[in-house]
């Protein structure tokens, strides 16, 4: 309960800086009452850097799901499981600033490899990262390329543990391989999913260090995320605590409405 | 069950999880100690020792750190250096000042110091003291002596001054041909010249004639500064009361921005690494930090440096010097206070040292005259530029209004956004910054 | 089982495949140890260069033993060791305790308290972080290990809370029920049953704290004053040169330096992850 006291009480802080004007090295607070919050409606940058964020989670949802259970199974039918899977891994034991600046050189415009690679081939190459069409898409694939070592391992391990006699039952049924898989696989690998879910959900509310270093927030706000947003007003301009806990205080609202429905949705049939 | 029991110190015994827990910590805890003890008694006794934040990561921390040794053998005076990033060194100052958990020097920007001394991060620097160290105006150049002062009061003494230069890659600029008689490249004397020379750059492919900035050019707010000051406009109003954007000086210099890319095609994409590129030989000319020229030579590329030129009305070189300031303590320490005077004493009075190693020029006169500063071509250009410098406006809400304007320009540099549009959007972001 | 030889070539066809975009995968990582090993000037070259030659150890050089005196990445290595192994013990040892008894006991305000921890996994640590810093000033913590390790774990404590009393609700109850019929006290049936069948959980756990102990950047950045008790992702971002123009060779070489323990503890967890599957999988 330790980490109630911890967790708690700067949490309730935050909630009571919330309604102040506080500044970070300013000496006296004064009770503004809902200021702050009201003045987030009025500020653009957070709603676009909430509907950016709350893209890339959309967005990023079906990738980060499913990329690694395709290479979850097709490891679980192949040889080498064991070297493949260190192999995959291995990105997820970089930092983020590593990653992006691996994938900045990997992506540069002008002195890049992948642009590189595509102009021997005739394709034109685009600054990926500064188009706002393509640069969260972009982020994206990084982000899927450091993590899905993670939950590859996770789904692995679920995967090895469904019995074989069900798959060799529905065999004997004369089910074909796909149908094994959305009725016997899928099915029992429901558990692993919500939490490979949720843990993506709140991670990529979350997102900051990827997006940072790749692109800034830009090109112009388009990928500026809410937690950029945030540290920004508490820590550069001007060092605004109040509007920050403001709104850190709307986003745990919306991850948690978020969250909630999601919940809803996958927790279904958990009886088998 | 406080922190104490769970942490470092006993075992209550009640279960092996938590003994187990309690053990390790215990072992690291005391190793720690252990190690940091060991360390201490095999330091040596100085007189007295200052901590001192800085931000030169980077070829010239090591030279920060010669210098500082020297200091020591001369004065006995030790410094206990904490260096990071510049942005993660403000942002833990904002922190630690407050808290009392500040240095006793710091190294910061210019454009620091009106939003530290406004916010009682910096303690002033009285004027008779100043002069008492032997720091007069007189010996420095007056953007430098100017940028430590914050509404009539000084809190910082300039040491040097990064600046603008327009470096030229000799492979490219001969390949378009672009050599004087001397085979040595020239830079363009106006805007229009500009323009034409780096289209005949950038006809070679992959090739681009011109940027400014480090890495993202369209982000560069140094450069939108430099230039918005060559046509003699600025981010705010003289009275520092409303943004100055949308005047019709800062709207042509916003169009030209808008025009690097998307119109005349001489410039590289708005993220592009352009020091990777100069050295790739991808770039031609490139207007950017003199802080950038030790890592050329370094990845021996073969360049000249010249004086940034006149693009708008005047040859403005955008500067940002470094400063010396004291962060407010709690309680002044007479001893400690008087040893970080003596470190700056001593690091303006050695400055050539710091010019010739780390290439950066000294804000004070009296070393400019060094011949072996003025024998060194790049250091001549650096201070050829003195009487055009420039820094930023005095208000706390300039660092502020920069992050603001970073997206901004971005935003133009892609033709995201129309020039005019964009400004006025900045101006009214501007304006809403809060007091 | 017999294989058919259409399964086995399959899954050797199937393995090729995998092998070739593994090999695309470590690009990167290729670029970041390469990088690490090439001369300054080498750096920077088109048509890109994947293999290091002439091959240069000066990098490493400055990164271990050439670095700014202000961290010396030997002991910021050291640091970060202490800080992280610490972490997880804390961290699995309390969300181990404190899972239980959600998932099988019931008292009042069980599920509020739940929720509770659930939604503070929601809050950006980037808006704690000041009364964080008020709150360990006060403990007098700052710039000390438990100020690292405490914090740290308090963030990582409700997520492996979360996880494990998801694992521990599918724990079929027979074996409790059987070892508390034999005459267990629950402490024994916590420890004797539940721990060791946990492990692929519990080590899923730690490689996740493990790496987000190792990595963290923004609270240490402040929370520490000493430079000597900086952990590595503080002292390697003095790598970064002032002004954001990098000096890739010493930044590669140090990413690859930090990214070697957490491959360690990889390894290490991942055989338990694999043994304990067998006893009783992730379910839910």
């Amino acid at each position: 309960m330790l980490f109630a006291v911890y967790r708690l009480y700067p949490l309730l802080e935050g909630l009571r800086l919330s309604f102040t004007n506080a500044r970070l090295g300013r000496p006296t607070q004064q009770w503004v009452g809902l200021a702050n919050y009201t003045r987030l409606a009025e500020d653009t940058r957070f709603g676009v850097s909430l509907w950016n964020t709350a893209f890339y989670t959309v967005a990023s949802t079906l990738p980060i799901l499913a990329v690694p259970l395709v290479l979850a199974l097709a490891l679980n039918r192949g040889r080498l499981r064991g070297l493949l899977r260190s192999v995959f891994f291995f990105p997820f034991t970089l930092s983020v600033v590593t990653v992006g600046l691996a994938w900045l050189w990997l992506l540069d415009p002008v002195v890049g490899p992948f642009n590189y690679y595509l102009r021997s081939i005739g394709v034109p190459a685009r600054s990926w990262l500064a188009d706002p069409h393509t640069a969260m898409w972009a982020i994206i694939g990084t982000t899927v390329w450091w993590v899905t070592g993670y939950y590859l391992v996770i789904y692995l391990a679920g995967l090895q543990d469904i019995p074989r006699d069900l798959y060799e039952a529905a065999a004997l049924d004369g089910a074909s391989s796909r149908h094994a898989f959305w009725a016997i696989t899928l099915p029992l690998l429901r558990p692993v999913l919500l939490f490979v879910g949720v843990t993506h959900v709140i991670g990529s509310f979350q997102l900051f260090g990827q997006v940072f270093v790749l692109t800034g927030g830009g090109p112009g706000d388009s990928t500026r995320t809410v937690v950029q947003h945030l540290y920004e007003t508490a820590f550069q301009n001007f060092f605004q605590f109040g509007a920050a806990s403001a709104m850190a205080w709307v986003l745990f609202a919306v991850i948690l409405a978020f969250s909630v429905l999601q919940f809803r949705l996958l927790r279904g049939h958990t009886e088998y | 069950m406080s922190a104490r029991d769970r942490g470092v110190n006993g075992s209550d015994g009640i279960s092996p999880t938590r003994a187990r827990v309690s053990r390790r910590a215990f072992v690291a805890g005391v190793s720690a100690a252990g190690v940091a003890a060991w360390t201490r008694r095999t330091g040596a006794q100085p007189k007295s020792t200052i901590t001192y934040w800085n931000g030169l990561t980077g070829a010239d921390g090591k030279v920060m750190d010669e210098l500082i040794d020297s200091f020591t053998r001369d004065t006995g005076i030790r410094l206990e250096q904490q260096r990071l990033p510049w942005a993660d060194l403000y942002a833990k100052l904002q922190v630690a000042v407050p808290a009392g958990e500040g240095p006793d020097l710091a190294l910061i920007h210019t454009v620091e110091v009106p939003h530290f001394a406004n916010d009682g991060v910096l303690e002033a620097i009285d004027d008779a003291t100043a002069s008492g160290k032997g720091f007069r105006g007189d010996d420095y150049l007056p953007a430098t002596w100017q940028g430590g002062t914050y509404q009539g009061k000084r809190y910082s003494l300039p040491l040097d001054v990064p600046q603008h230069i327009l470096y030229l890659n000799v492979k490219v600029m001969k390949d378009a041909g672009l050599v004087g008689a001397d085979g040595k490249p020239r830079g363009p004397g106006s805007r229009d010249e500009l323009v034409t020379m780096a289209k005949r750059i950038a006809k070679s492919p992959d090739v681009f004639g011109f940027a400014i900035g480090t890495v993202g050019p369209g982000r560069y707010t140094w450069g939108f500064h430099n230039l918005l000051w060559q046509n003699g406009a600025n981010i705010y109003t003289a009275d520092l009361k409303r943004a100055a954007v949308t005047e019709p000086a800062a709207l042509e210099v916003a169009e030209f921005w808008a025009a690097l890319e998307g119109q005349h095609k001489i410039a590289p994409p708005a993220n592009a690494n352009c020091r990777d590129a100069f050295i790739a030989g991808k770039l031609g000319m490139w207007i950017a930090g003199s802080w950038n020229f030790a890592g050329l030579r370094e990845a021996k590329v073969e360049f000249v440096a010249v004086p940034l030129p006149r693009l708008f009305k005047q040859p403005v070189v955008w500067a940002m010097p470094h400063q010396y300031a004291f962060p407010k303590v709690k309680t002044v320490d007479r001893s400690r206070r008087d040893a970080a005077w003596a470190h700056v004493r001593w690091m303006t009075d050695h400055v050539a040292e710091w010019t010739l190693k780390a290439g950066q020029v000294s804000a004070s006169r009296k070393a400019h005259g060094d011949p072996r500063i003025t024998g060194d071509p790049v250091l001549k250009a650096l201070l050829s530029q003195a009487p055009n410098w420039q820094v930023g406006q005095p208000t706390p809400k300039w660092v502020a209004a920069e992050n603001l304007t970073r997206p901004v320009i971005e935003s133009v540099y892609t033709g995201q956004k129309p020039a005019k549009a964009a400004m006025e959007d900045l101006a009214r972001q501007i304006n809403a910054l809060p007091d | 089982m017999a294989a058919t030889p259409r399964i086995d070539r399959q899954s050797w066809a199937l393995t090729v495949a995998l092998l070739a975009l593994a090999v695309l995968w470590l690009a990167p990582i290729a670029w970041v140890v390469a990088t690490s090993l090439k001369p300054a000037e080498n750096i920077i070259r088109l048509p890109p260069e994947w293999i290091p030659w002439p091959v240069t150890g000066a990098h490493y050089h400055e990164v271990l033993l050439g670095s700014s005196r202000t961290a010396r990445i030997g002991r910021a290595f050291v640091n970060s060791l202490v800080v992280s192994i610490g972490s997880v013990v804390v961290v699995l040892g309390t969300s181990a305790l404190a899972a239980y008894p959600l998932a099988r006991m019931r008292f009042p305000g069980r599920d509020l308290i739940f929720a509770l921890l659930v939604g503070s996994l929601m809050i950006p640590n980037a808006v704690l972080l000041v009364p964080q810093y008020v709150l360990t000033q006060q403990l007098g913590w700052l710039s000390t290990y438990q100020g690292l390790i405490v914090p740290e774990a308090a963030m990582l404590f409700a997520f492996g809370v979360f996880l494990l009393r998801q694992f521990f609700l599918g724990m079929p109850r027979e074996l409790e029920d059987a070892a508390r019929i034999d005459g267990a006290g629950p402490w024994q049936v916590f420890w004797r049953i539940i721990v060791p069948l946990s492990q692929p959980v519990l080590a899923a756990l730690a490689i996740f704290a493990f790496r987000s102990a190792w990595n963290d950047f923004l609270w240490p950045l402040i929370a520490v004053n000493r430079p000597e008790m900086f952990p590595l992702p503080v002292a390697l971002a003095l790598l970064r040169s002032a002004y954001s123009s990098e000096s890739y060779g010493p930044i590669m070489a140090g990413a690859a330096l930090s990214a070697v323990p957490l491959l360690v503890v990889f390894v290490v967890a991942n055989r338990r992850i694999v043994e304990g599957v067998r006893l009783s999988g992730l379910k839910g």
